[in-house]
């Protein structure tokens, strides 16, 4: 560890930014076939319509809306681990923030998808912009959906603003280790930084202002999206605990996703391990227990509120939940979330790489599953006995969910090689720097 | 614009020796002092006197900003396409949270960048910089290298070069 200097910092990050070999291009390949399931199984959607995915009376949110808040969560993890690790010092930040920034970005990108490939005439998305039109058509600023159009939009704007501003000073370090075309390719988004003070000061600052606006950003997101639930009157949407209960949620999966990130990049680039420490990854397994109790307390107040407030639909819901007929897709959920992050309480186990990487897969199963139970069960289970359902997953929707997690692992396999994945200059700052008087 | 430029510019390998001789040249009265560095380094703001940034009036405009905007969007729109729900009323101050609150975020976050451009570009020309390609292509400031760069006239050209060698730069470069 004590090896690392400014110089092979920079040397770690340009050596993982040489053109791909084989693995690289099998696993793109790979990721290249996921997207294309999901291309074509949308464009026989286009062609048919809704009713090739499983949406139906009364389920009409099924694994689109599900798949949306599942990667917006996973985009929490990015602000949360730039921006409010950022304000408290969280030593574990700087080594994973940059590729969760990334995560980040690519999840929101993903998620903003989802509610247009839900629409089934994906053509008319326009509508839910506010702008003047002759339509005598015009969006309701009292819903919570036209809310989460510009949470959603805001967020994607800060999360990229974030991202690239935290990029600059890594893009001109990138440029000066580079020759030729790809100096010159570097030179434009480094933006002629050269590490002046007149360019740290103001930088600094900014990235400050940045991290302290984002915060709040984070939290409230999240909290919108939640009220898309939360507004209306349905049994177990209908809670004041969502926006919290949301926002412990996001954070939960989005560690796990960057642990699922993390673990491979880190194995993939040896240079990385020495800067991505185990400790690093054993803080965001620590970030994961936190939040999983959270998530666990959530799921208890649930119930314990369905009882206490004596509100017969509400308790039915929760019994259905349960020991309806869609309860396996609640115990798992149990599973995931609750019991397997326990382990994490070990430090054996949390220093495992192998455990802590399929820990974070069985969370993320976890997450898109507790969307799943709040989206179909709530709607399954409505107040009119006569209009209950229940779900199926047609190829449809399950090849495009496939496909999203093609498309979000493009990006991240281009990334890696065409961007700095390791925060380079704040990577320096936590290193000692060199001084005459010791070195003497 | 097109001032031709007269200083001195050193590069150092360690940060005290760097930090000793921006103390010496403030002393001696060189204030106009640009330095180099891979990473923010905080000996080098105290050194420096520890100045500070104007960026938060940009971030405090931007918020102000976007939050007057939300509330002329949501109040003008709601007014010119009235959409009556449940008996609400149509302009209702609640709803306007949300958007109110994403929009100053996004405005300040505009704002901020903005002002980060501007700050750091009319810095930058206040205090010049080198103009020889030996400065230009150096490559080390944003690996593993501190540098200082003084501007001065003819006279002082020499008093400089000797402060930086005294505190064991390891190139001093003279430019006019």
């Amino acid at each position: 560890m004590s090896q690392i200097t400014y110089g092979t910092i920079n040397d770690s990050v340009v050596e993982s930014m040489v053109p791909p070999g084989k693995k690289w291009i099998i696993g793109f390949l790979m990721v290249l076939s996921a997207l294309s399931m999901g291309v074509f199984a949308f464009s026989v959607q286009l062609r048919h319509g809704l009713e090739w995915s499983g949406i139906n009376h009364p389920i009409s949110w099924g694994v689109y809306i599900t798949n949306f808040v599942f990667w917006i969560g996973i985009g929490h993890a990015g602000t949360l681990i730039s921006a409010v690790l950022y304000l408290v010092r969280a030593p574990f930040r700087n080594s994973i923030y940059r590729a969760s920034e990334a995560m980040t970005v690519f999840a929101v990108m993903t998620a903003g998808l989802f509610p247009i490939i839900h629409l089934g005439r994906a053509w008319f998305a326009y509508w839910l912009m506010p702008y003047p039109n002759q339509r005598e058509l015009w969006v309701n600023f009292k819903s919570p959906l036209l809310w989460d159009v510009f949470a959603i939009s805001t967020y994607m704007s800060v999360s990229i603003a974030f991202f690239i501003l935290g990029l600059i000073p890594d893009l001109a370090a990138i440029r000066d280790e580079s020759k030729g075309l790809k100096r010159f390719l570097y030179s434009i988004p480094a933006l002629g930084f050269k590490g002046t003070n007149h360019q740290w000061i103001h930088y600094m600052r900014g990235y400050l202002l940045f991290a302290a606006i984002a915060t709040p950003l984070v939290f409230s997101v999240h909290s919108i999206v939640s009220w898309d639930f939360a507004m209306s009157s349905l049994s177990g949407w209908h809670s004041t605990i969502f926006a919290p209960y949301f926002v412990a949620g996001a954070i939960f999966s989005g560690c796990a996703m960057v642990l699922t990130i993390m673990i491979p990049l880190r194995s993939a680039f040896p240079g990385f391990s020495a800067i991505i420490s185990i400790k690093d990854l054993g803080g965001m397994a620590k970030m994961i227990i936190f939040t999983s109790l959270i998530v666990t307390y959530a799921y208890a107040t649930e119930f314990f509120i369905a009882y206490y407030s004596g509100a017969k639909f509400e308790r039915a819901l929760f019994w259905f939940r349960p020991f309806g007929e869609m309860k396996w897709y609640f115990w798992l959920m149990v599973f995931c979330n609750c019991l397997v992050p326990v382990a994490l309480w070990f430090k054996k186990l949390r220093n495992n790489l192998p455990t802590l990487f399929i820990i974070s897969l069985l969370v993320n199963v976890g997450m898109w599953l507790e969307r799943f139970n709040i989206v179909g069960t709530s709607l399954a289970h409505g107040f009119d006995p006569f209009a209950w359902g229940t779900y199926t997953f047609e190829w449809v929707e399950i090849w495009i969910t496939i496909g999203s997690f093609g498309w979000f692992f493009m990006w991240f396999f281009i990334f890696v090689k065409i961007m700095p994945s390791i925060a380079v200059a704040e990577m320096k700052e936590t290193l000692k720097p060199p001084m005459r008087k010791k070195n003497e | 614009m097109s001032k031709a430029f007269s200083g001195v510019w050193a590069t150092f390998e360690y940060l005290d020796d760097t930090c000793a001789a921006i103390k010496e040249l403030r002393d001696k009265g060189f204030q106009r002092i640009t330095t180099h560095t891979p990473c923010p380094r905080h000996e080098i703001d105290h050194a420096l006197g520890n100045p500070q940034s104007r960026i938060p009036f940009f971030t405090l405009l931007g918020g102000v900003t976007g939050f007057c905007l939300a509330i002329f969007i949501i109040v003008k729109m709601t007014l010119m396409w009235i959409l009556p729900v449940s008996g609400k009323p149509v302009v209702s101050i609640p709803i306007m949270g949300p958007i109110a609150f994403e929009m100053s975020v996004l405005l300040s976050i505009y704002f901020t960048i903005g002002g980060l451009f501007f700050l750091i570009i009319r810095d930058t020309m206040r205090h010049g910089k080198p103009r020889s390609k030996k400065y230009k292509n150096y490559n080390r400031f944003m690996r593993d290298r501190f540098g200082i760069v003084v501007p001065c006239d003819d006279k002082a050209l020499a008093e400089v070069e000797l402060i930086l060698k005294k505190h064991q730069a390891e190139e001093v470069i003279v430019e006019n």
